[in-house]
């Protein structure tokens, strides 16, 4: 028994040390520099500037990308840290937070690289660490690639010329250059700027003039001709608005041939991506700036799978993606800075690029694991970002995990609204768990009521319909969108009574005088005594209770009001006052 | 593929999407001036009255709007 005792105090002792050992392990404790204040995006940059100056706080925005967050930076330790989130400056801000330092190992050595914002959005330097792209041919269909110096440790395969019929290849635009740039600039050549695949082939197939246009059917004979010489990914950086049978199936027959496609959405500002984006089999990607938001000339909504970097120059003519490419007059080479959702493809081709030298090869997968690992946005009412975000680390990780999920019902969707060209449906737009908890919600209250007040009841088609009226509505039509047709009239009819009041403006917001108990309260007066519709206006008061109760506890954010403790409590107050008409109102028709 | 002859009214903008190019800011649409030609039609806010056709066959890098393919210019 003395033994056994001795035993265990050694493996107390045991436990003791390593947990002594771990806590003082340097990786233990994640690296910062300094805090990060995050204030309200609605208060007056003025107002921030007092409140700093009368805490005697020295903290300056982040970068010129700032102002719409209101982010700011400044000195100062986890004690500090903890003072600040005591503070005043609580209330004003969205997060106190520290500034952690992301580990810059494979950041490479090419003297412009800071300069590429748009690299640090799509995580490019942790998939760096696994692939740079290599065993990869990128077709480029463009204006031709000129070796430019920045490409000059890129592979260049032998392309073609559809305009001139030549195998002079050479870009007399500036255009098709950029684009093979932000795919494979040569990169850790001390020179210049830096390339998502690197390590890719680029194959230059110039089918667009020097006026920046080329016909439809130069641009399917280099598809095909793509497919034929072995490209694993084409990039199309362009568009029209001319349906084609020629184009389609090309594409079909590259597709067919394992070949990934990626074009632009468009630069028009429109809702529908411009052709080729459009057809199934294709990637379309609309453009985002430097603050993560759509960029204002995007095209977005039906058709569009995914977004990347474009950039917006705006007038200050910065914030735009930065490659090395030809000045045609000149003849010489320059670094320069150009915006569009042409960019942006030239992004995601990249990251496919990636994707297809971590062992995928599928064109189908490389897509789904493009749309999968992308950074989904919670607000994305009008499809601005398809899928969301690029994220080129997410991506190449999850491919060499290789979890591809089986196909779903969205992905079913999704492909014959592809097939017949007629309607587009998006199913990351409708976040579905809270709408089916809503439903279930207010059918849990009806049976409640019931099982309280069971005398009266009726249930019937009136009264289901009215549940779902109230709690959800017909919420999948919120994610289905016709091509070239406003989506505004499917909002509507996929909005819940409480969204209603914003269901036009596609905010995301709720109304707080549809969001309230004063719809239900109008339908019950006006209906109760109907023999009939008083039961559509009994499940309507029930559901509209459940969808205000779930969306109280769903950080909610009402318009006027603002968001946080206000919003729930006015929602979760509203939802008792709903709860309260359909008890009075049973009550009533208990005692008849 | 290029569609009927139609006369569109508007005032000519260069869009710096892309390498640049130059649109045609109609009441209803803008169109893209197919290669920018011809070269009168390259002055910010001209008004103008074109008539020509909508290219469906030409696909651009500039992707502002439809091709349109400029045959006869009015200046307003």
């Amino acid at each position: 028994m003395q033994w056994q005792w001795g035993k265990w105090q050694w493996g107390i002792l045991f436990l003791i040390g390593l947990g002594w050992a771990m806590s003082t392990m340097g990786g233990g404790r994640p690296v910062y520099d300094g805090l990060i204040l995050d204030f309200r995006d609605d208060l007056p940059q003025a107002q921030i500037e007092r409140q700093l100056a009368s805490l005697g706080l020295s903290a300056q925005p982040n970068s010129p990308f700032s102002a719409a967050e209101q982010t700011y930076v400044l000195a100062g330790d986890r004690r500090q840290l903890k003072q600040l989130r005591r503070s005043d400056l609580k209330a004003l801000t969205e997060a106190i937070e520290p500034n952690y330092v992301y580990s810059a190992a494979t950041a490479p050595n090419d003297p412009d690289y800071p300069q590429q914002w748009n690299f640090r959005s799509i995580n490019v330097e942790q998939a760096w660490d696994s692939t740079h792209g290599e065993g990869v041919t990128v077709a480029v269909i463009d204006t031709g690639i000129t070796p430019v110096k920045d490409l000059g440790q890129t592979k260049i395969v032998k392309g073609y010329n559809f305009v001139d019929n030549s195998r002079d290849t050479s870009d007399d635009s500036g255009h098709g250059t950029h684009i093979a740039g932000t795919i494979a600039q040569s990169t850790n050549n001390g020179y210049g700027v830096a390339g998502i695949a690197h390590g890719a082939a680029l194959m230059p197939l110039k089918v667009l003039g020097a006026s920046g246009s080329g016909t439809v059917v130069d641009i399917a004979e280099a598809i095909r001709y793509a497919a034929d010489q072995g490209a694993d990914v084409i990039n199309m950086s362009l568009g029209g608005m001319g349906d084609s049978a020629v184009l389609s199936q090309a594409i079909d027959y590259a597709h067919s041939k394992g070949v990934v496609m990626v074009a632009a959405a468009g630069n028009a500002g429109e809702n529908a991506a411009a052709y080729p984006a459009r057809y199934g089999h294709v990637i379309a990607v609309s453009a985002t700036d430097a603050t993560d938001t759509k960029a204002p000339y995007s095209n977005y909504g039906a058709g569009v799978n995914i977004a990347a970097p474009g950039g917006s120059l705006g007038e200050a003519q910065t914030g735009g993606i930065l490659q090395d490419t030809i000045v045609p007059d000149k003849g010489t080479s320059e670094l320069r800075s150009l915006q569009g959702t042409s960019m942006a493809t030239a992004h995601v081709t990249g990251v496919a690029a990636l994707v297809l030298s971590s062992g995928i090869d599928d064109p189908d997968e490389v897509a789904q694991v493009l749309y999968q690992s992308s950074r989904m946005s919670r607000t994305d009412e009008l499809n601005y970002l398809g899928a969301g975000h690029l994220d080129a680390a997410a991506a190449v990780k999850l491919a060499q995990v290789g979890q591809i999920s089986p196909r779903d019902f969205f992905r079913w969707l999704n492909r014959n609204g592809y097939l017949n060209l007629r309607f587009w449906f998006d199913g990351g737009v409708v976040a579905l768990l809270p709408k089916v908890g809503m439903v279930l919600g207010s059918y849990l209250l009806a049976w409640l009521l019931r099982t309280y007040l069971p005398m009266g009841w009726a249930w019937n088609g009136w009264l289901t319909s009215g549940l779902m009226v109230g709690s959800a509505g017909a919420f999948l039509l919120r994610g289905l969108y016709v091509f070239d047709l406003p989506q505004w009239p499917m909002r509507v009819m996929g909005s819940s009574i409480p969204e209603l009041g914003t269901a036009i403006g596609a905010s995301g917001v709720l109304n707080p005088i549809t969001a309230s108990a004063l719809i239900p309260l109008g339908l019950l007066s006006l209906l109760l005594s109907h023999h009939t519709l008083k039961w559509f206006a009994m499940g309507s008061t029930l559901g509209v209770a459940s969808c205000l109760a779930i969306s109280a506890v769903l950080s909610p954010t009402l318009l006027w009001l603002g968001g946080g403790a206000i919003a729930s409590i006015f929602l979760l107050a509203n939802a008792g006052c709903c709860l309260a008409l359909a008890y009075l109102a049973l009550k009533t028709e208990a005692a008849r | 593929m290029s569609g009927d002859t139609i006369t569109v009214e508007g005032t000519m903008t260069h869009s710096s999407m892309g390498m640049g190019a130059w649109a045609l800011q109609g009441d209803k649409e803008t169109y893209e001036v197919y290669q920018g030609k011809p070269a009168e039609l390259q002055q910010e806010g001209l008004r103008v009255r074109v008539t020509g056709q909508v290219r469906k066959d030409v696909m651009t890098l500039a992707m502002i709007g439809p091709v349109f393919e400029v045959q006869q210019v009015e200046t307003l």
